[in-house]
């Protein structure tokens, strides 16, 4: 364990020969001193030695590992538990910047949950020309069942992911992607910033950093305010598909902090459209649930009949009036990749308002103008699968052999509707430490903040989880392909 | 309000980890008895233990013979064995980890610990003594983070109720088993059978109380002790009226009455145990006593599941 400490000399510096290179760099300027915002952390950093730094590194891994943050892979039959590796050296954004991301987040949520009450309600948009219907309704996720449903509060998405990537050749900020069904990796960014309080308590001293922590209570608020039985205190679970599901200490973890019941799909039951939880002493009515299963796994009845983790029967009390669901049935018509191209043309239509936050140039694989720009262009492009998220259904052109690109010029053909396609960003990067050089390196990142909803005004807990590719010049940040995460500042006062 | 899912992992996670605590001990006092006694009574002394944690015939489709390599390589790690301490923490620890939002925090980095700490013990290949030894503190930790952190709700009753039970249980057979052995098995040497008796009497920590109480060993009084007495926390008496008192707190039922099968059952043995003397019990047949106890753990056990875990929902 303690060869990487040993093999290379204690007594050098970590940021020894850093080279920001020609990628932004969140923390280091050009001329390889450290950008003002990032300057009180760096002379920590900077004079510490390596050993110091391991030592507070193996004491980290520790933390996550003594409390059971692992995810776990599969692959060798036996279910190996893997931390998620979580790099020391935060990412640190200066106040006015976030200012501006802040602005544009809770532009973009309202802005979508406009969307979601226009098309499951009088569908003015498709009515106006401004988005195509076969495209709406062409979506994976659009649920007809919703269509003149009307939801608690009017609230769809209660809770909001929105990826956001900073752009190297502008150094602007962009929007990659939107996640509007149940976005995951909150837990992430409250433990991260707990382990890093432990042990860079000092750094904390000197930097002003703005505190997380009250997302949970920010959420169960508004969870509360959905309650159908007015009166009473409701009765808020979360719903989890259960202990093997990826995001399970996320389940556990946020119930815990909200004080609210975790329950599986079994622990539900439905009698005359009322949800119920088993207890030990018999049937408690439940209110409002905060729902980590998907639309098509929510209730066996209603939509994928071989679903385990569902509620036989939700969807009529859901109709019914007797229970809400954060997020609402049916948000992945407003997280659709293809939708997500059409997202600042709905700022503007709802709104009146110029979108703050641009998104990333997108081809639309259904057009075929853009179609056949795409398939000439593939080695240049990133394609993605509208539906999926966490990497899944991806190309990376640049990076992919003949073979690959091939198969997939054969899919976008076959069901171009499935497929954008996006230049490649070059991503800003973040120092980051390398223990097989045991030196700091610059690896590229992305973030995404959380934003709640509550019918009024979008809440952003400063900052958000950074997702780092740690393999050197990889631009892929997901867990399952090697990614890490970072603490993330935003500091309180501009520097 | 506690949901019935939580109960039920909550009681396992008592069970198992006391499973584990039982079967460590019973390994391990074995194992030092054995290092004194002539090689030949080997397999005499290992197949017992076997037979007390309940897997005979499992442990014989893989092994010929039951040594002390082959008892710890079963009762240790296998995964052959759904009784393994392994097995066991690993069960604890997944129960644990489903509940993690209902338990203290101490509680599970506690269990996931005590689990990756046998991990690591056994990628380094230690030893019956030093594995058995974590587990033992391991158990120990276990009732003191228990005690220390757990608030006394329904929760705390219900490992409370599993710990109990499984102890209870335990300690019924481990005295079936060796009583069988020793007194009606006619093999075995006089000296060896005290010997026997006082590794019994030590696996339970029963061993300086027996002392204290009797000074001579011999097997009436061991039994009484182990099953009879009120004040020794391993004795089945003060395990049964353990379990009595949870199930009490749990359904708010009143001393003298029965809110379900489960009470009703847990107060019929516990009457038993503490009216009946051990002249009584040995004239009616050890064995039978023994076994009817062991039965009525059994079935306790599937009715606390009927009762507050898997009930029928009309809708």
């Amino acid at each position: 364990m303690s060869s990487a400490a040993s093999a290379h000399p204690s007594n050098r510096l970590l940021f020894e020969g850093y080279d920001p290179g020609t990628f932004y760099d969140e923390l280091i300027a050009p001329d390889g001193k450290p950008r003002p915002c990032a300057a009180a952390m760096y002379e920590q950093l900077a004079s510490m030695p390596l050993e110091t730094f391991e030592e507070r590194r193996k004491l980290a891994d520790l933390s996550y590992l003594v409390q059971g943050i692992t995810f776990t892979v599969y692959a060798d039959g036996r279910g190996t538990e893997r931390l998620f590796p979580f790099d020391l050296v935060p990412r640190i954004i200066p106040r006015s910047e976030w200012d501006t991301i802040e602005r544009g987040l809770a532009q973009r949520v309202m802005a979508l949950n406009y969307y979601l009450q226009d098309i499951y309600g009088p569908q003015r948009i498709l009515k106006d020309g401004i988005i195509p219907r076969h495209l709406v309704y062409s979506c994976k996720h659009f649920r007809r069942e919703m269509v003149g449903l009307s939801v608690p509060r009017g609230i769809y998405v209660h809770i909001a992911g929105i990826d956001l990537v900073r752009d190297s050749s502008t150094g602007q900020y962009l929007v990659l992607e939107d996640n509007a069904r149940s976005p995951s990796g909150i837990s992430y960014v409250l433990e991260n910033r707990l382990v890093m309080r432990r042990t860079f308590a000092q750094a904390f001293e000197v930097c002003e950093v703005m505190p997380v922590d009250h997302y949970p209570a920010e959420l169960v608020q508004i969870l509360r305010s959905l309650s159908p039985r007015s009166g009473e205190r409701p009765n808020i679970v979360l719903l989890t598909p259960g202990l093997y599901n990826s995001a399970y200490f996320e389940h556990c973890f946020l119930a815990q902090e909200m004080g609210i019941e975790l329950v599986e799909g079994r622990d539900l039951v439905v009698v005359d459209d009322v949800v119920f939880m088993k207890t030990i002493h018999g049937l408690t009515r439940v209110d409002v649930i905060y729902r980590r299963v998907d639309d098509d796994f929510l209730d066996p009845l209603a939509f994928r009949s071989d679903s385990l983790v569902g509620v036989p029967g939700l969807m009529n009390a859901y109709r019914a009036g007797n229970i809400a669901l954060a997020n609402a049935i049916g948000t992945g018509v407003a997280d659709d990749k293809a939708i997500y191209a059409y997202v600042p043309d709905f700022i503007k239509y709802y709104l009146g308002e110029d979108p703050i936050l641009h998104n990333v140039d997108t081809y639309l694989c259904s057009r075929p103008d853009h179609l056949s720009y795409v398939l000439e262009h593939l080695p240049e492009l990133v394609v993605k699968a509208v539906g999926e998220s966490g990497g899944y259904g991806m190309l990376m052109g640049p990076s992919s052999d003949k073979k690959t690109i091939a198969d997939f010029r054969e899919r976008l053909i076959a069901d171009p509707r499935n497929y954008i396609a996006q230049p490649v960003i070059p991503l800003s990067r973040v120092p980051s430490f390398d223990p097989s050089t045991g030196t700091m390196s610059a690896r590229h990142v992305d973030l995404r903040p959380y934003c709640l909803y509550d019918g009024e005004k979008v809440t952003i807990v400063p900052g958000g989880l950074t997702r780092v590719a740690l393999q050197r010049g990889s631009l892929v940040v997901n867990s399952s392909q090697g990614g890490g995460s970072k603490d993330t500042w935003v500091l309180r006062g501009d520097v | 309000m506690m949901l019935s899912r939580i109960a039920d992992s909550l009681f396992w996670i008592g069970r198992y980890m006391e499973r584990a605590d039982n079967t460590a001990r019973i390994l391990d006092v074995n194992y030092h008895m054995l290092l004194e006694q002539p090689p030949d009574t080997y397999k005499l002394r290992w197949d017992p233990l076997i037979a007390i944690t309940g897997e005979r015939s499992r442990f014989y489709k893989t092994y010929e013979e039951a040594s002390a390599n082959t008892a710890f390589d079963f009762l240790g790690y296998s995964e052959e064995n759904p009784n393994s301490i392994f097995q066991c923490i690993m069960l604890a620890r997944e129960n644990a980890r489903t509940i993690r939002d209902r338990i203290s925090r101490e509680l599970w980095e506690d269990i996931n610990t005590l689990y990756h700490k046998i991990i690591r013990l056994r990628d380094d290949g230690g030893g019956l003594s030093r594995f058995c030894e974590v587990i033992r503190r391991g158990g120990h930790r276990f009732h003191g983070v228990c005690d220390a952190t757990l608030p006394r709700d329904e929760g705390w009753h219900f490992v409370q109720s599993g710990c109990v039970l499984e102890r209870a249980e335990m300690t019924a057979r481990l005295l079936d088993v060796h009583y069988h052995q020793l007194v009606e098995g006619s093999t075995i040497l006089t000296e060896a059978r005290s010997h026997s008796w006082m590794a019994v009497l030590k696996s339970v920590a029963a061993y300086e109380f027996y002392k204290r109480q009797y000074s001579q060993i011999e097997p009436m009084k061991v039994a009484e002790l182990l099953l009879l007495d009120a004040r020794h926390p391993r004795s089945v008496r003060f395990n049964i009226s353990a379990l009595q008192s949870s199930l009490y707190a749990i359904s708010g039922s009143v001393p003298g009455t029965y809110a379900n099968e489960a009470e009703r059952l847990t107060g019929k043995a516990h009457e038993r145990l503490t009216y009946d003397n051990i002249e009584e019990i040995f004239d009616q047949g050890l064995h039978n006593f023994l076994t009817e106890l062991q039965l009525t753990c059994r079935t306790v056990g599937e009715q606390i599941t009927r009762e507050y875990f898997h009930y029928a929902v009309a809708s």
